[in-house]
Formats: structure tokens, C-alpha cells, sequence
């Protein structure tokens, strides 16, 4: 439960040293790696800003399109866990197998910009025989458009044209028509006549809406044409079938793609971390983060290198990462730390108290015994199963571990989805109102499973244990700004600021208890808050002034503390929809149908209830910790701890 | 039948009540159905920018959905109460009606009003995530924020409905 010391690192190397420090760098995973300061008259300027990095992108961006056609084509089963292939980088990158997977990504992007090329030249000769079809039956070259003396005109007339009418008037004007083919879109005509009588022809056909097609260039029968493009046609998708055919062959190597991915990512990281470096001609200068108890593997590290390098105490200006050290339950809960904002640096870690009370205030807030075992198979099931990264993973956990804490507060109040076995017994078993079971050991006179009671029957015992728990949270975050406080050397501070609270607390207390003497401790409380919170103040106007506004704070606390009445509102929501399902689930009693209505009814009714209120109890537990809890101690403001490391997306060491 | 009369019939306690529940449902259900749609509209501008944010705006989206539901919990649990769904209904008075009516006012008009401004900043929130996704928890808990009122006025209501005596 502490912010980790960070070392500031400090390498000076040779500039050949660069690639195979950064590379033993990178997979040391330790080291975050910051700009380093340039200076123009020492001659110290950005390590290759123009040539470092160049091309990987873009190989990055093949690698990635590679993989998207060959997933589509890969025999192996789909599966959402994959286990990650065990490789060793160096190996893979020197043995040639590198290259070969550079071979099977070159081949596949030529592949399919040639099934591209393809597609476009197919479609291009489709259209293209689509339009000459109607004229089959035309012998003479397609694209003849006049002889010596004559002209020729091939084209189409809407379909409902009277073509004997169209014949006769043609004929009138000199020309000879021909029908070639019709169909529902019209009718397809040849018509030739002498050169001097084109402008009447002309106006004939026009006049019967007459579209003229045009074959430019195409010098051979209608026939001879149509049969030449429906052979590049069919050769055209043979070529395309053995493309898929290939593409078959080459998702086979899928999974040496997979690895030089995460190869061509590394490198990224990499060029990345060469960018942040300053360099002269002859060497480069690398400055960064490193964890003090990663302090050994690195120095160990750099040993083996040509280098100069030192590790110091981070001074007043620095500003380092922030990584947490947190035992294996807590850990789990930093993310919900990081969703607000990370401590500065040497500053409190509240994580482990946080997670504590996370805990607590999730169960009460959704005690549920049936949902909590839900959430617990769901996430620690997910983990066993899907075998996620640390962040997922710890996402996962937090949530499972919350739900052991919905099932404590579940059984307390005799929550098992909702009144499920009350439903069930006085639904479908028949059994009178008068003998269900009731358990509960406090104020119940109705039936109920509850060990303490039931919030339903109870809600002011409910109110009273969700602000006893705000109560408790909300000291013991003013505990820790006196640990804080005390830590810092200022015991006074917290002696007057915190602990005349604390008096005044008490003494309101003690009035419900031993009146007389309550009142006197909280007038000595207050008497103490007024005199002492203006201490700051010189001028004694000021003094007194700010001393009563210190009175004030008390008001916030009580809004605090009422605040804490979500956890009652956010219960009964969750068991108020609960019964209703149940109500709907158990309505058809003890038959077939009754039991199939009450499945559906459970694991749908249930299932939306669960996502509605984890979603709901997850906010409102946060937000009870980032303003309630944080607003008393909390100096956030961190910037999270994020070393280079090598991209692990399919591969492991 | 004179005017009388049919207001008699009209307004009997159990309809008080039944109105009550009506508001409740129907008010709070609204303010949840224009918040979750401003949100909507947003995060679909967003989506459409970089589809891979939507886990994160649909957190944002169903955030202002909660006053419908603290609305149909109330309405519930005043139908619970009237004995409708056990099938024996029992008869309100008038003033007990009126009573069950007044319980539903909180969530029913906060439950309203809420709903829209919890959608109004789940919205921003929205446009925050589209340029800093990390600060996710940032706009969630600006949104919870408001959503408190919504939880007091469903306390104040739960706790009237579940005190009633009928």
C-alpha cells in the first residue's frame, strides 16, 4: 500500500550500442522512458528524429491488413482464448522464420491486390457483355458504324414500340430495319441505310425513342466478340479460385504472422524510445523512470554494455511516475484509484483502505447471496477461462471479490435473487402466507430467509446500517489526513482540524446517551473549533471570523454522512425488481409451463436486474469513494508509471 | 349521473393511488428516456468517429436510465401495496389514495428533472471521452453527481410507500 520509489535513469551510450540497448531495455520491461533535454549550442539534438522508425509503420500497417485477409481463410477453430505461442524473439528474428512470415505477408497483400485487380476487370467485362448481349444475332463487326456508302445503326426502342408502324416509316425514308432481340427493357434493331438519307432515318427513329448503342474498336461479329469475353470471363474466375486456393495455403502460416506482429509492434516501442533520445555524433543520451526495486536487473542490464549511466533520487522539479505496490487483494483495486487520479508522487497510496470499504459498501449496496455467487462464478470463471491480460484480469477479480461480499450481505438479509424461495414456496408449493419461514433476528414480524433482517420489512434498520458504515468510512478517511498530517510533521494541525471533529462527534453522540455531559463535551468542541480554526489568520477579526466558519464544515459532514443513503436506496432498487421478477416468474405455479415461465422468467429477469444494478452499486461505490472518502485526505494528481515493453498481443517469452 | 357523481368514481382512493403509480412510472420514465436519447445522439457522433469507444459510451448512455427504474420501483412497490398482483386489492380511502399520490410526487418530478440533466452531462461527457478516453472515470462520476437527487427523491418516496398503512 505505498506509491513505489522511483529512480531516475541516466545512459550515455555509443551510438552503435543504440538498437541492442533499447531492444534488452524494452524486454526488461521496467524502464519508461522520457525526453530527454536537447541543447542546440552543445550540439546535443534529437537522436535521428528523420531516419529512426522510418518504414516501420507502415510494415506495421501490412503486417495488420495481412492478418485480417488470412484470419478470414484460417482452418483452425474459432476460439475466444487462444493460448499465446511460446517464442523466443531473438531466435525468431535471426533464424529466418522472420522472413519466411515476411514472405507469407508480401504474398498475401500481392494476392489480394490482385484479387482487387480482378474484381474491378470482371466487372468491367461484365458490363461490357451485358451490353453487346441483345446483339447476338448482328454478324457484321460490332463496332461498324458505316460503310462506303451507307450508315449503320444498332440500338434500342422501348419495349411497347408498334414495329411494323416503326418498319413501314423506316422503310419510307430508305432504310432497312432489322429486329436482333427483345426483351422487357426494349427492343434491339439494326438499321442500315444510304449516307443520304441518315437525316431522315434519324428522324424516324428518334421519334420512336430510338437509344443508339455504340461498340467502339470492336471489329468482330457480335458472336465472335461475346465469346471472347465470356472466355477472359471464366479464365478471369479460374485465376480468382486459385487465388482463394492460395490464400487457403497461406493462412497455414497465420501463426507465424501472429508472431512477427508482435515482432513489428516491439519494434515500434521501440523506435518510440529512440525518439525520446537526445544524441551528438558519436552518442546517444536515454533518460527515463525506473522502479527502486527494479534498480538491480537494470544496472545489471547496462553492465553489459558499452555505457555510462546513473541512477539518482528524483529531485524537488522532477516529476516521476506513479507505479503502486499493493498486497494481491487490493491490487485488484487500483484501477478504480486510477479512474479518478493516481497520488502524487510520495504522497499517500489509499488503495488498501479504499479496497476494504469497496468491499463492504458493493455488498451492502447489492446483497444479494444468489446475484454475489453469480458475480463470483462469472469473474473468477472468466479469469480461470479466458486467461486475460493484468488489466482485464484485475478488473475481473475486483468484481468477483465483491460479489464473496454480496453473498455475506445477501445471507445478513435474506437475499437469494431477491425472495426466490419465498416466491417458490408460496407460489408453486402452495404454501399459506402464515407458515413461511421467519428467520430474521431483528424487528420482522412477515416472512423472510434473513439472518439479520430483511430491508424491505426493516428499511430504517437499513438506513441505520448504511450511514453507520458512512460514519465509519468518513473517519477513517479524516483518520488517515492525521496520519497524514502527523506524518508530516504538523501534529497540532491535526490535532485541532481533525481531532476537535472528532470531540464534537462524540459529544453529539454522548447527548443521546449521557445528555448533560454530551452537551458539554460538544460545547467544548465547538468552543475549540471556534478559537483555534482561524490560527492562520493574523488579523484577530479574521481570527474569529474564519474560526466560525469552521462551525460550517460541520454542515458538510452531515451532507457527507446523508449521502450514504444511496446504499438503502440502491438495495431496495435492486430487491424491489428482484421480487417483481420473481412475482412474474412464480405466477404460473407448480405445472410444466409454470416451471418453464419461471426459467425464462430467472434467467432473463434476473440477468438484465444483475447488469442494471452492477453497473448502478459499481458508480455509486465509486463516486461514495472519490467525494466522500477522497474529499477528506486525498493529493492525487500522479501520472501513472507505463514502461516501454514488448508488444504481447500472441506471444510470450 | 351528475358531475359529482362521476367525479366520485373517478376519484376514488384507489385510483389516487393507481395515479400516483401512473406518475411515478410514466414521469421519471421520461426524464430517463430524454436523458439516455441526448446521450444517444452523442456517442453516436463519437462512434462514428472511433466505433472501439462504444464499451465506454454506453456506460455514459445508461447512466441516466436509472431514474426510470427508481420510477418503476416506486410505482411497484404502491401497486405491491394496494394488493393488486396477490389478487385481494384492498379499498383506499380517499385520504389514503391522496397519501400513496403525494409519496409517488418526489421521484415522479425529480425523477424528471434528473433524468434530462443527467443526460446533459453524460452528453459532455461524451465529447470528453472523445478527445481523452483515459478520464472515463471523470465523466462517470460528474454524472453520478447529479443522479443523487434522483436517489434522495426515490428514498424519500420508498420510504413513504413502504410506512403506508393500508
Amino acid at each position: 500500500m505505498s506509491v513505489s520509489t522511483m529512480k531516475k535513469l541516466t545512459v550515455f551510450a555509443h551510438r552503435e550500442e543504440t538498437d541492442e540497448l533499447i531492444r534488452r531495455l524494452v524486454r526488461l520491461r521496467c524502464v519508461d522512458v522520457r525526453t530527454a533535454e536537447i541543447s542546440a549550442e552543445q550540439g546535443i539534438g534529437r537522436y535521428d528524429r528523420e531516419t529512426a522508425g522510418v518504414g516501420s509503420e507502415d510494415r506495421a500497417a501490412e503486417v495488420e491488413a495481412a492478418m485480417t485477409v488470412l484470419s478470414r481463410y484460417a482452418t483452425r477453430t474459432r476460439s475466444l482464448v487462444r493460448p499465446k505461442a511460446k517464442v523466443d524473439m531473438d531466435n525468431f528474428l535471426s533464424d529466418g522464420s522472420a522472413d519466411r512470415a515476411w514472405q507469407v505477408v508480401k504474398r498475401t497483400l500481392a494476392t489480394s491486390e490482385r484479387q482487387s485487380a480482378l474484381r474491378s476487370e470482371i466487372a468491367k467485362i461484365e458490363s461490357l457483355r451485358e451490353a453487346a448481349l441483345p446483339y447476338r444475332a448482328f454478324d457484321a463487326p460490332l463496332g461498324m458504324t458505316e460503310t462506303e456508302r451507307t450508315d449503320v445503326l444498332l440500338g434500342a426502342v422501348p419495349a411497347g414500340v408498334d414495329m411494323v408502324a416503326l418498319g413501314k416509316e423506316l422503310y419510307g425514308a430508305g432504310a432497312v430495319a432489322e429486329l436482333l432481340s427483345e426483351n422487357a427493357a426494349g427492343r434491339y434493331i439494326s438499321v442500315f441505310c444510304c449516307k443520304s438519307d441518315t437525316e431522315a432515318v434519324s428522324g424516324v427513329l428518334s421519334s420512336y425513342g430510338f437509344v443508339r448503342a455504340t461498340f467502339r474498336g470492336v471489329e468482330q461479329g457480335a458472336g465472335t466478340y461475346l465469346r471472347r469475353l465470356e472466355t477472359s470471363l471464366s479464365s478471369m474466375r479460374e485465376e480468382q479460385e486459385r487465388l482463394e486456393q492460395s490464400y487457403v495455403a497461406l493462412a497455414e502460416e497465420l501463426e507465424s504472422v501472429e508472431i512477427l506482429y508482435d515482432a513489428v509492434q516491439t519494434e515500434l516501442t521501440e523506435n518510440a524510445c529512440k525518439q525520446q533520445m537526445a544524441s551528438t555524433e558519436a552518442t546517444v543520451l536515454l533518460s527515463g523512470w525506473v522502479p527502486e526495486r527494479a534498480q538491480k536487473r537494470v544496472e545489471e542490464l547496462l553492465a553489459k554494455h558499452v555505457c555510462a549511466y546513473e541512477l539518482t533520487d528524483p529531485t524537488e522539479e522532477d516529476n516521476p511516475p506513479i507505479l503502486l505496490q499493493n498486497n494481491g487483494f487490493a491490487a485488484n483495486f487500483e484501477w478504480v484509484l486510477g479512474m479518478y487520479s493516481y497520488p502524487k508522487y510520495g504522497r499517500f497510496d489509499p488503495t488498501f483502505i479504499m479496497s476494504i470499504f469497496y468491499f463492504i459498501i458493493f455488498g451492502i449496496m447489492f446483497a444479494d447471496a444468489g446475484y454475489g455467487l453469480v458475480l463470483i462464478l462469472a469473474c473468477f470463471g472468466g479469469v480461470k477461462l479466458l486467461k486475460p491480460g493484468q488489466s482485464m484480469e484485475r478488473f475481473l477479480k475486483m468484481f468477483g471479490y465483491c460479489g464473496i461480499s454480496c453473498v455475506v450481505f445477501g445471507v445478513l438479509f435474506g437475499a437469494y435473487f431477491g425472495d426466490l424461495p419465498l416466491a417458490i414456496m408460496r407460489n408453486m408449493m402452495g404454501i399459506p402466507e402464515a407458515e413461511l419461514p421467519n428467520l430474521a433476528l431483528l424487528g420482522s414480524s412477515a416472512a423472510n430467509v434473513a439472518v439479520l433482517f430483511d430491508p424491505l420489512q426493516n428499511p430504517m434498520g437499513f438506513l441505520v446500517v448504511s450511514l453507520g458504515i458512512g460514519a465509519i468510512h468518513l473517519i477513517a478517511g479524516m483518520a488517515v489526513k492525521f496520519y497524514i498530517l502527523c506524518r508530516d510533521g504538523h501534529p497540532l494541525d491535526a490535532i485541532l482540524d481533525i481531532g476537535a471533529y472528532w470531540l464534537l462527534f462524540a459529544g453529539i453522540v454522548m447527548i443521546f446517551l449521557l445528555p448533560t455531559a454530551g452537551v458539554w463535551v460538544a460545547v467544548a468542541a465547538v468552543v475549540l473549533i471556534v478559537l483555534t480554526h482561524g490560527r492562520s489568520e493574523k488579523n484577530p477579526v479574521m481570527k474569529l471570523l474564519k474560526g466560525l466558519l469552521g462551525i460550517y464544515d460541520l454542515i458538510s459532514y452531515v451532507s457527507d454522512l446523508l449521502s450514504y443513503s444511496r446504499i438503502l436506496a440502491l438495495g431496495l432498487a435492486a430487491g424491489v425488481i428482484a421480487q417483481v421478477v420473481n412475482i412474474l416468474g412464480t405466477m404460473g405455479g407448480a405445472s410444466v409451463g409454470g416451471f418453464i415461465g419461471l426459467v425464462i422468467a430467472f434467467v432473463v429477469g434476473h440477468l438484465l436486474n444483475i447488469a442494471i444494478n452492477v453497473l448502478g452499486t459499481f458508480v455509486h461505490t465509486s463516486r461514495l469513494q472519490y467525494i466522500e472518502f477522497f474529499g477528506k485526505f486525498y493529493e492525487d494528481g500522479g501520472i501513472p508509471f507505463e514502461p516501454a515493453v514488448p508488444s504481447e498481443k500472441y506471444t510470450e517469452e | 349521473m351528475t358531475f359529482g357523481e362521476l367525479m366520485n368514481l373517478i376519484f376514488t382512493g384507489n385510483n389516487l393511488a393507481l395515479l400516483g403509480a401512473a406518475l411515478a412510472a410514466a414521469l421519471a420514465g421520461m426524464g430517463s428516456a430524454k436523458g439516455v436519447g441526448l446521450v444517444g445522439e452523442a456517442s453516436a457522433g463519437l462512434l462514428s468517429e472511433d466505433p472501439s469507444k462504444f464499451g465506454k459510451a454506453l456506460i455514459l448512455q445508461a447512466l441516466p436510465g436509472t431514474q426510470g427504474i427508481y420510477g418503476l420501483i416506486t410505482a411497484f412497490l404502491i401497486i405491491f401495496k394496494m394488493g393488486i398482483l396477490s389478487g385481494s386489492p384492498a379499498t383506499l380511502t380517499v385520504a389514503q389514495g391522496a397519501y400513496f399520490l403525494m409519496a409517488s410526487l418526489p421521484i415522479a418530478i425529480v425523477g424528471y428533472y434528473s433524468g434530462v440533466k443527467q443526460g446533459k452531462v453524460a452528453a459532455a461527457g461524451i465529447s470528453l471521452i472523445a478527445k481523452r478516453p483515459k478520464e472515463v472515470g471523470k465523466a462517470i462520476t460528474s454524472a453520478a453527481l447529479v443522479e443523487t437527487y434522483a436517489i434522495f427523491a426515490v428514498l424519500v418516496s420508498l420510504l413513504l410507500v413502504l410506512f403506508a398503512s393500508v
